[in-house]
């Protein structure tokens, strides 16, 4: 129950803040747009500082003049573009015995053909003495990190596959990865031989797109990354280690803080347009094998109604290294993102075909439960679920 | 009897009408035209298409207007497709028992769900004749939400066709017309309307 009249004046006050942000961040993005500037001109001596510096944050790497920016090319027609996407049914402690479900739908398009488009989805149960084959360490923990990390590993296996199915000889591809390319959520799991074997077998699979040639970007929608706003503090001093001088910039005001890199290529991209081509320099980014390390630009995306979002569009280096591949997915993203209103068409249908709706997880708990019984082995639901589930007057 | 390849599947049932899917790559029946469903041993159902529907697979997904050619559409947003079914009500007015006689009334069950539908052949159309009893459910228990001349027309002219139309069908278009008219009370501007359009 929420009771909607008090929270009238927390609103006001919200509204308030919000107001104060977005004046804020007027400045905030003025001031950045000078820094850029500056680091456009002299971006591979700033490259330079932040490698001897070795800032802790996050910083941008740089290949190009930051303040690049491509038009969008037209896509190639026919081409075929595979994307994949994921949702889990997690563990629930209420309920025993401990299990979870993953499902991962694959979507083919032959865009610019009339051929037949592959969609379905493929589920798979996962509980304990599955997970004991492959990682020996987190049995008995099963968190949403875990799950989480197995559904994302999913979801690439099965583009790869997706990929590998669709692909036509003389037919360009691109393959379609919902979210960041960089598992940097998977360290927090407090068990480094589970981390370690979850990262391994993810960059496996980066690995043999590459070993097939085929071209694979993710796309994340409003991004909250930090990466070139932390390059342009490290330029002003704002960060933990002292920058040179040479690289003071006017205004002097005010701090960066709290931008993000959407709101500065915001107002440098015209809509359509990419950024120039960053280096990811996230840790995790160590256990990458060479070649698959993480590249990223960000895309000025129009929607029909006129107004526009920024995305991140990862792709790995060896991807990033070939000009007419970067065209290729940029020209496919954007062309995508205009049949889908702002987000990319096939992911938004990858979407729809993983989700599962909540009839059909009641099916399917109905279905384990009738099993678990018939075979003597009835499942017992906490009283807590069953009191959620049916709440009593 | 030899039967054509089924047009679809039951998947909605009862006695009185059924709902078919009809399969992506087929032929929809027409409004008006007659399909059957067979049971088990000689038993079939004779069913009156009196609704086509074409809509979103998916309840929460509702079809939009997209602005492109139907060749755009199947280039580039090819799930679109994928996502249509076209559904058929039929309204169930004659089953034929395990003798082979064929009854124009209602069946004593209905069909299965998932039990194939099939067009009617000519034959089974011209079986479907006079006394027209057919005609008296169709009248007196109308699908509200059909208009019921307008499923007579189609009926009536599908009747004339598989008679042979202008080589013979109009005999058989004379008895239904007899048999109708009785059943409108005479209302002869009603009938007029309804043959006017026929032929």
């Amino acid at each position: 129950m929420l009771d909607i009249s008090q929270l009238r004046a927390q609103l006001d006050e919200f509204q308030d803040y919000e107001a104060s942000v977005r004046d804020r961040r007027v400045e905030q993005r003025r001031r950045a747009r000078a820094v850029l500037a500056s680091c456009d001109e002299q971006w591979p001596k700033v490259q330079a500082a932040v490698e001897e510096a070795q800032p802790r944050r996050l910083v941008a790497a740089l290949q190009e003049a930051p303040r690049t920016t491509t038009d969008a090319p037209a896509r190639p027609t026919p081409i075929t573009v595979v994307a994949t996407d994921g949702s889990q049914i997690y563990p629930d402690r209420h309920v025993d015995p401990t299990f979870f479900l993953l499902n991962v739908s694959r979507v083919g398009f032959q865009y610019g053909t009339q051929e037949e488009p592959l969609l379905d989805s493929v589920p798979r149960l996962r509980f304990e003495d599955d997970l004991r084959d492959h990682i020996d360490a987190v049995l008995g923990s099963m968190t949403t990190e875990l799950v989480s990390a197995l559904r994302d590993e999913m979801e690439l296996e099965h583009l790869l596959a997706a990929a590998q199915e669709e692909k036509i000889d003389g037919r360009p591809l691109v393959a379609l990865a919902d979210g960041t390319l960089i598992r940097w959520m998977i360290r927090g799991m407090n068990n480094e031989a589970a981390e370690d074997a979850l990262i391994a077998r993810y960059t496996d699979y980066l690995q043999s797109f590459r070993a097939a040639a085929l071209p694979l970007a993710s796309y994340v929608s409003m991004p909250a990354t930090t990466e070139v706003v932390n390059l342009l503090r490290f330029m002003v001093g704002e960060l933990d280690v002292a920058s040179p001088d040479a690289f003071a910039v006017s205004p002097s005001k005010p701090s960066l803080e709290g931008l993000l890199d959407r709101h500065v290529f915001d107002s440098v991209l015209a809509p359509g347009q990419r950024s120039a081509t960053f280096g990811s320099t996230s840790h995790i980014q160590r256990a990458y094998p060479e070649g698959s390390e993480v590249c990223y630009f960000y895309l000025k995306v129009p929607s029909t109604s006129g107004t526009t979002e920024m995305a991140r569009v990862e792709v790995p280096r060896w991807v990033a290294d070939e000009r007419s591949l970067l065209d290729r997915i940029h020209a496919t993203v954007l062309r995508d993102c205009e049949k889908g209103d702002g987000y990319p068409l096939a992911l938004s249908e990858a979407h729809e075909r993983a989700v599962i709706r909540a009839s059909e997880r009641e099916a399917f708990f109905r279905l384990m439960e009738r099993r678990l019984r018939r075979a003597g082995l009835s499942p017992t639901n906490s009283r807590k679920r069953r009191s959620k589930q049916a709440p009593r007057v | 009897m030899q039967q054509d390849a089924p047009i679809g599947e039951v998947i909605e049932s009862s006695t009185r009408q059924f709902v078919a899917e009809v399969y992506e790559e087929v032929e929809v029946p027409a409004f008006g035209s007659w399909v059957c469903v067979e049971g088990e041993g000689q038993n079939m159902l004779f069913g009156l298409v009196s609704h086509v529907e074409t809509g979103s697979y998916d309840s929460n997904r509702e079809a939009v207007a997209l602005g492109l050619s139907s060749e755009e559409r199947a280039e580039e947003m090819p799930m679109v497709q994928e996502l249509l079914r076209t559904t058929v009500r039929a309204q169930v007015l004659a089953c034929r028992d395990r003798e082979g006689h064929v009854r124009q009334t209602l069946p004593p069950h209905p069909p299965d769900i998932h039990d194939f539908v099939h067009r009617c052949a000519d034959e089974h159309v011209r079986a479907l004749g006079a006394p027209f009893d057919f005609l008296r459910t169709l009248v007196e228990h109308p699908d509200p939400a059909v208009p019921v001349d307008d499923l007579l027309v189609a009926v009536l002219r599908r009747t004339y066709e598989a008679n042979g139309a202008e080589h013979g069908g109009r005999e058989a278009l004379v008895t239904a017309g007899r048999a109708l008219s009785r059943l409108l009370d005479d209302d002869h501007e009603r009938l007029q309307s309804i043959l006017r359009r026929v032929l």
